[in-house]
């Protein structure tokens, strides 16, 4: 009926099969204990939902509020208590080592609750991604590994990014515009390390960061291919905090400035630079975007489960409040109308979920989770001894040739059409989901009238706080631009893309 | 444009637009600060003084008479730059509207006439729940010839500013909840503090709760959701046109903003996708101007089934404004979705105006019962 050549024929036409069937590849190929620690994962969310977020959520708006300047570290304290900060670093680099997927089922939990909350927690990981896909072994080993101890000392160790500069928003993550744009936060040569000057700003965390994810350029007339990434401590000479900022909303999480004057960073603290990565296949400049690429891949699909978990906030206390409340005489829940509204919101929660799940499938065959869910390395890391790993692997980890080995399989590893698909699934789902979070708020303020405007109903903090996820992460409207340069513009080859 | 080509009304255009520029835009973060910083009473003085409170009040009730259009006018203006104000000049007519609708004007020219402060003049108002959706009414007992309420009135607009209110309450004898007017410095009145809320921070809402209060009756027992429908009615145009305005002030903003930023080496009004965002929000803003216009006019001159075009429109206008102040934000990205531009305030103030006379999905049932009547 068809034969074998046209079966290959046929998948590779538009839409490419490996595009649309990433779930269905990656099941089979799960480890199953995933699933089990999922669920545990999930309820572990719950819990924390219920003994620490959904208490506290209102109160820590209002004092925001009234206080802006305000620094949420009581949240911070116990998220690290119950070790919400070490649970996705693998064991390997002293976490816990929980599968990666589970952070964004765990982060669409506490997001339905308390965004700003989710953000506390969610962005901390965004930092450790950073350094991570910097693949340089020593210093993730090192850092992480000072997360770990902040847990055990219950000092709180954080990890932030700082990309954003004042006058460089979308340009400093697309490096097709990097070279046009205006990026003026520059890492000087100097013997022995860096010289860090300028200013990065909106850097969520910041404030409650101990070690900081910087991203500079050594030459700012060619951006693009001039990269560097320095790990800065907070206290660091040079370095210090500006202002932090008033937003409408998620208000509990810190948007920050961050000054470098003069600020060194020695060698050692260098993440990754252009020297590097030169003997990689790809260009510097390709690298470049191959790293920043595989941040966002995990990172804006968790901004998709941030939006599910909006989407589903708004529709539970819509859901809660139509039980409860007459309109007309009769239980609002009763009117047809409302039940298909309910409907509606349902629908886009769970059509939300699907879009993170299939991203992160993607993740799992083709990008950041790819070598942590190969079966052997899953079960080697899950049964192995923590201890095995502190005492026997850590110092190995301080060699040269083990970040080379590193950065060849995760990077080389990788083939374009794998980074166009990871990439492109991550917005897909960040667009897609955080759309449907700010809609489910604004049918949940319609269904709810007067009382939905009252902060005591939760709604109205749920519209203001999902409203940034259509801003950071890139806005959507270059997350737009990326589905189309990772899944549409390979169809059409007269397509050119940020120039025009 | 909304103000059209009658001379007066162009005169208001000018004033208002004027007012809100130098008295509201400036202090805009700061007014928004209110319960935590003090409200803008300066300011709302300085409106009372230029008879904005008064505008759709007829002369003979100490006010100027000058119809639904003025009104609208000086909202749209004023809501360009901060609808806190707006809102305190929305539910001030629309308590005025409800005693006019029940046929009660001696009872509002009691207030209006010896009223010699904004606080005096001013009455507050549930207005963002039609009696017809919501139990939200105290309860009225007959004692000695007189009402007495008890009971509790939740989100009663101003209620913490106002020296009257006009408040739903049942009574034994009647199916349908019937509106009183309160001194709200009567013994036995209770007020909350302000409600947090969405947006029009400045716009207090409080909870209201009575006991044995003395009262005067509007028009007649259970007839409070006519008398609210008519009132709705006539407002609906003044709520279309506090929408239209947040929407002409996040444009204008973001007409700015894109014209000064850079991104990839060039204005980010340069860049076709903003460009066709910000044609989006035209589009919006001279559609809703245009229907704020024809209606205010429909309402002025008894126009045949001026009700059903002022609530359609007021629907669609609000529903419009919603989702062009989220690309009001969008345009400025990061900064517009913090406090030092504006944008963030009317993403807040578009939703919450949205609820002004009722739930959104019972306000169209109700205009499409009305078509089958």
């Amino acid at each position: 009926m068809i034969s074998r050549k046209e079966v290959k024929a046929y998948s590779a036409m538009p839409p490419v099969f490996e595009d649309i069937t990433c779930g269905l590849a990656s099941a089979p190929k799960l480890p199953k204990p995933m699933v089990k620690e999922t669920r545990r994962v999930i309820a572990l969310a719950r819990k924390f939902n219920k003994e620490v977020v959904r208490p506290y959520a209102l109160e820590l708006d209002s004092k925001l509020q009234a206080s802006p300047d305000y620094i949420p570290w009581d949240f911070v304290e116990q998220a690290n208590e119950w070790g919400l900060y070490t649970g996705w670093i693998p064991k390997i680099f002293g976490g816990k080592g929980w599968n990666m997927p589970s952070l964004a089922y765990f982060i669409e939990e506490i997001a339905s609750e308390c965004l700003a909350m989710a953000n506390l927690v969610g962005v901390h990981y965004l930092g450790v991604s950073t350094l991570t896909s910097t693949g340089n072994v020593r210093l993730i080993n090192q850092i992480c590994r000072q997360v770990a101890a902040g847990e055990k000392t219950h000092t709180p160790c954080l990890v932030s990014l700082a990309t954003t500069e004042p006058g460089a928003g979308t340009d400093a993550e697309e490096i097709d515009l990097m070279d046009k744009g205006t990026m003026t936060c520059t890492a000087e040569r100097v013997p022995g390390g860096y010289k860090l000057n300028g200013t990065k700003v909106f850097i969520s965390n910041g404030h409650l960061s101990t070690w900081h994810m910087v991203i500079a350029y050594s030459d700012t007339s060619k951006p693009s291919e001039n990269t560097v990434v320095l790990a800065v401590k907070t206290g660091d000479k040079g370095f210090s905090f500006g202002r932090k900022e008033q937003k409408m909303g998620q208000k509990g999480c810190p948007a920050s400035e961050l000054i470098f004057k003069d600020c060194f960073v020695p060698d050692e603290y260098v993440c990754f630079s252009p020297e590097q990565i030169r003997s990689l296949k790809r260009t510097v400049r390709e690298t470049g975007m191959q790293m920043i690429d595989y941040v966002v891949s995990t990172t804006r699909a968790g901004v998709g489960a941030f939006g599910t978990g909006a989407a589903r906030g708004a529709y539970n206390e819509a859901k809660k409040f139509a039980a409860e409340t007459e309109v007309g005489g009769k239980r609002l829940i009763n009117h047809e109308w409302a039940q298909c509204m309910l409907a509606e919101m349902l629908k886009n929660v769970m059509t939300a979920r699907l879009t993170y799940v299939e991203a992160n499938s993607a993740n799992g065959l083709y990008g950041a989770f790819r070598d942590l869910q190969r079966k052997p390395m899953f079960y080697y890391y899950r049964l192995m001894p923590a201890k095995f790993f502190d005492k026997m692997v850590s110092p190995m980890l301080e060699k040269a040739f083990m970040t080379k080995t590193f950065r060849r399989v995760q990077l080389d590893g990788q083939t374009d059409e794998e980074i166009h698909r990871t990439s492109g699934w991550a917005s897909l789902s960040k667009v897609a989901a955080t759309d449907l979070g700010i809609r489910n708020c604004h049918m949940a303020l319609e269904l709810m009238g007067q009382h939905g405007l009252r902060r005591s109903y939760r709604v109205e903090k749920m519209l203001r706080d999902a409203k940034l996820l259509q801003i950071y992460e890139g806005t959507n409207q270059l997350n737009r631009l990326n589905i189309f340069k990772c899944m549409i513009a390979g169809d059409c080859p007269q397509a050119v893309i940020f120039d025009e | 444009m909304i103000a059209g080509t009658d001379r007066e009304l162009k005169m208001l255009d000018k004033a208002s637009a004027e007012f809100a520029r130098k008295e509201l835009a400036p202090e805009r973060q700061e007014n928004d600060r209110y319960p935590d910083a003090p409200l803008f009473e300066k300011t709302i003085k300085k409106a009372y003084d230029l008879e904005y409170f008064h505008m759709i009040l007829p002369e003979a009730l100490n006010g100027v008479g000058q119809g639904v259009a003025a009104l609208c006018v000086i909202l749209y203006n004023i809501c360009r730059e901060d609808s806190s104000l707006g809102g305190l000049i929305f539910t001030n007519a629309a308590a005025q509207e409800l005693h006019i609708a029940a046929g009660a004007e001696e009872i509002l020219k009691a207030v209006t006439e010896p009223a010699d402060s904004i606080y005096n003049f001013l009455i507050a108002a549930p207005v963002f729940n039609n009696p017809r959706d919501m139990d939200n009414a105290a309860d009225a007992a007959m004692q000695d010839g007189r009402y007495l309420l008890s009971g509790r009135v939740e989100y009663t607009v101003a209620g913490n500013i106002a020296r009257h209110a006009v408040v739903p309450a049942k009574t034994e004898d009647a199916a349908g909840c019937s509106f009183f007017l309160l001194d709200l410095s009567s013994e036995g009145v209770t007020v909350s503090a302000p409600i947090p809320s969405l947006g029009l921070h400045a716009c207090p809402a409080v909870d209201i709760t009575l006991d044995r209060v003395p009262c005067s009756l509007l028009g007649q027992v259970g007839e409070g959701p006519q008398y609210f429908g008519k009132m709705a009615g006539r407002m609906s145009a003044a709520a279309a046109a506090m929408s239209a305005g947040i929407m002409k002030g996040s444009l204008t903003e973001a007409l700015e903003y894109s014209r000064g930023r850079f991104q990839g080496g060039k204005r980010i009004v340069d860049w076709s996708e903003i460009r066709m965002m910000l044609a989006e929000m035209a589009v919006k803003v001279k559609t809703a101007e245009c229907m704020v216009s024809r209606i205010s006019q429909g309402i002025d001159q008894q126009e045949t089934g001026w009700q059903e075009y002022a609530e359609a429109a007021a629907i669609d206008i609000q529903r419009s404004a919603c989702g062009l102040t989220t690309d009001g934000i969008q345009v400025l990205g990061g900064v517009g979705y913090m406090k030092d531009f504006g944008q963030e305030k009317r993403f807040r103030d578009a939703k919450h105006i949205q609820a002004l006379l009722g739930m959104v999905p019972t306000k169209k049932l109700r205009l499409i019962e009305g078509m089958f009547r």
